[in-house]
């Protein structure tokens, strides 16, 4: 039987994620003291595809899983024997890529004798911000934007979620990847897109606001400006990949914004969260922290490397849940789509 | 010297420790597909009825394939894991030198074939020597009929074992008069005896040197169809 842990400042949790193309550890204290971090990306396996290839990324967190755990533990400065509990990422993600995390973890857990903590990766990008500013006051609204998910969440106390509004089709994320690799920009495609954008001009075309005539509606659609984006560069040829990336830009966040504002004045939030790799992009930090601005609300933005996928965020969620639920049982798998637990109201 | 041995190839998940005494303690289940729910609480309950404790063990063996991918991972996540943290040594024996060895008494070729989905299987040959046996030719993947032609070209008594040999016993034996039976899937108490015999010789590795043993490219496949949009 394993240990019985009763979280606490002083009680740390060892965080590992491994549900896409990132192999990550991290040492985190009381739910929020990053202890270290370490984050291997797997970027240049899958570059060649244009996409995460499921089995590339499962053969390389196998690979590199047991050298990122080793390094988050030296460059943390402790002693194995002080981790008192092991958290991983259990879903949603690839389901061979999130079974070599919670293989591996259950191990470790059993190992050590201490509790194991499945996580579920989504929450804990909402859980990314506290990291940061354990101040952050509820309700929230935690606008989450990634190469999976797009989704307006309202975070009315720590595990409690309501879902304000969601992507219809694709996520914003595929949307970059998408549309970058159509204009020849590279992959990943969100970073290679904000690159060349700054170079263009954002009002150079008005691109389609999917889904904005209805204030009361927060989903969010974003094939139709993929589509547009494709159709417009067929009719001019000779228009620069730096407007149509500004222009295609400027069109995403201006939805996510007015959406987001929105969902933060309906539910009288008193700030707005960023999460997700799409958090990264520097069109979104900017304009989103404008319009927190001129509405006297708090605009919490995690650092770049708190918004893309990390294992601190994972230690950190780990730590919450392991206060309310307790230990996960070790009979547990992997949840290739599990979902944000949600309240009714 | 205790020995932790980890098998999860195939559609089996299997635990087994021993040492010098041989093996105490064995775990089968053969359900496929939920290896990962499986495995941690079959170490601790192996462990447990054979009354040992974690910290005595001085060694994992694990079955490093080549087998179902998922699968082996599941295991060989846990085995680097659990040598990562105990601090202790590791051996990783090949599942086709698993299926083989029960058969080590035979003087025919013994021929292990694990089932590698898509109408392929994974494949060796091995023969009795002095003290065990020996593999004389190198694990291989491909279609059934690949494999009856490897075994025509022999022109030897064989004996077929495991899941491929079974699932293909038609296509097998209407190319070729040989004998399928035995094991169906590695069986794990052969890896705590082989990883034994390797620990005497201290033919240890870091959980870092373990290889698993695919012999197959990963399917290139990604999650979107975009490529036929770009013009
Ligand atoms: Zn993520």
């Amino acid at each position: 039987m394993t240990r019985n842990v009763v979280p606490d400042s002083n009680t740390l949790v060892l965080g590992i994620e491994t549900s896409c193309d990132e192999t990550a550890a991290a040492l985190v204290m009381g739910g929020n003291d990053v202890v270290s971090t370490v984050v291997s990306s797997q970027i240049e396996v899958h570059a060649d595809f244009g996409g995460v290839v499921p089995e590339i990324a499962s053969r390389a967190h196998l690979q590199a899983l047991n050298p990122v755990i080793a390094r988050t533990i030296v460059e943390a400065g402790v002693d194995e024997s002080r981790i008192d509990a092991v958290a991983c990422t259990y879903g949603p993600g690839l389901i061979g890529a999130l079974l070599v995390g919670v293989s591996a973890a259950k191990a470790l857990a059993l190992a050590w004798d201490v509790p194991f903590v499945g996580v579920n990766h989504l929450e804990a990008h909402l859980y990314s911000a506290f990291l940061e500013d354990p101040s952050l006051e509820f309700p929230l609204v935690v606008l989450l934007v990634s190469g999976g998910h797009t989704m307006l969440v309202e975070m009315q106390g720590h595990g409690r979620y309501r879902l304000l509004g969601q992507t219809i089709d694709d996520a914003a994320g595929e949307a970059f990847d998408k549309v970058a690799r159509f204009l020849g920009l590279g992959y990943p495609g969100g970073p290679a897109l904000d690159r060349e954008a700054m170079n263009g001009d954002p009002d150079f075309v008005r691109f389609p606001r999917a889904m904005s005539d209805d204030p009361s509606n927060l989903d969010f659609s974003f094939s139709g400006l993929k589509t547009a984006v494709v159709n417009y560069c067929r009719k001019h040829p000779d228009v620069g990949t730096a407007d149509i990336a500004a222009s295609f830009q400027m069109a995403v966040v201006d939805v996510l914004v007015a959406k987001t504002r929105r969902a933060a004045q309906r539910i009288g939030a008193t700030g707005i969260v960023l999460g997700g790799g799409v958090a990264a992009n520097s069109l979104l930090r900017e304009e989103l922290l404008g319009a927190c601005a001129s509405d006297g609300i708090r605009g919490f933005l995690p650092s770049r490397a708190m918004c893309t996928d990390n294992a601190a965020m994972i230690a950190a969620t780990g730590w919450y849940r392991l206060k309310s639920d307790g230990p996960t049982p070790l009979d547990v798998g992997a949840f290739p789509n599990l979902r944000l637990p949600l309240v009714d109201a | 010297m205790l020995i932790l041995g980890i098998e999860t190839a195939t559609q089996q998940v299997g635990v087994a420790v021993g040492g010098h005494e041989g093996v105490i303690a064995t775990f089968e289940v053969a359900r496929g597909r939920r290896h990962a729910e499986i495995l941690t609480p079959a170490i601790e309950f192996t462990l447990k009825q054979a009354d040992i404790e974690l910290a005595e063990i001085s060694c994992i063996a694990v079955d490093v394939g080549p087998g179902l991918f998922t699968g082996m991972r599941v295991g060989l996540a846990a085995a680097k894991a659990l040598a990562q943290a105990l601090r202790i040594p590791m051996i990783g024996i090949s599942s086709l030198d698993l299926l083989a060895f029960p058969c080590r008494h035979t003087d025919r070729v013994v021929v292990p074939v694990i089932d590698a989905r898509k109408g392929e299987v994974f494949w060796s040959m091995y023969r009795q020597v002095p003290g065990g046996l020996q593999q004389v030719a190198a694990p291989t993947v491909g279609p059934v009929d690949d494999l009856v032609a490897d075994l025509l070209a022999r022109s030897q008594d064989v004996l077929c074992v495991g899941d491929g040999a079974e699932r293909y016993r038609d296509e097998i034996l209407d190319g070729y008069r040989c004998e399928i039976s035995g094991p169906a899937y590695p069986p794990v108490g052969a890896l705590v005896q082989l990883a034994h015999a390797r620990a005497l010789r201290e033919e240890y590795l870091r959980p870092g040197e373990i290889e698993p043993v695919y012999l197959r490219a990963p399917d290139a496949q990604i999650n979107w169809s975009v490529r036929e949009e770009r013009p």
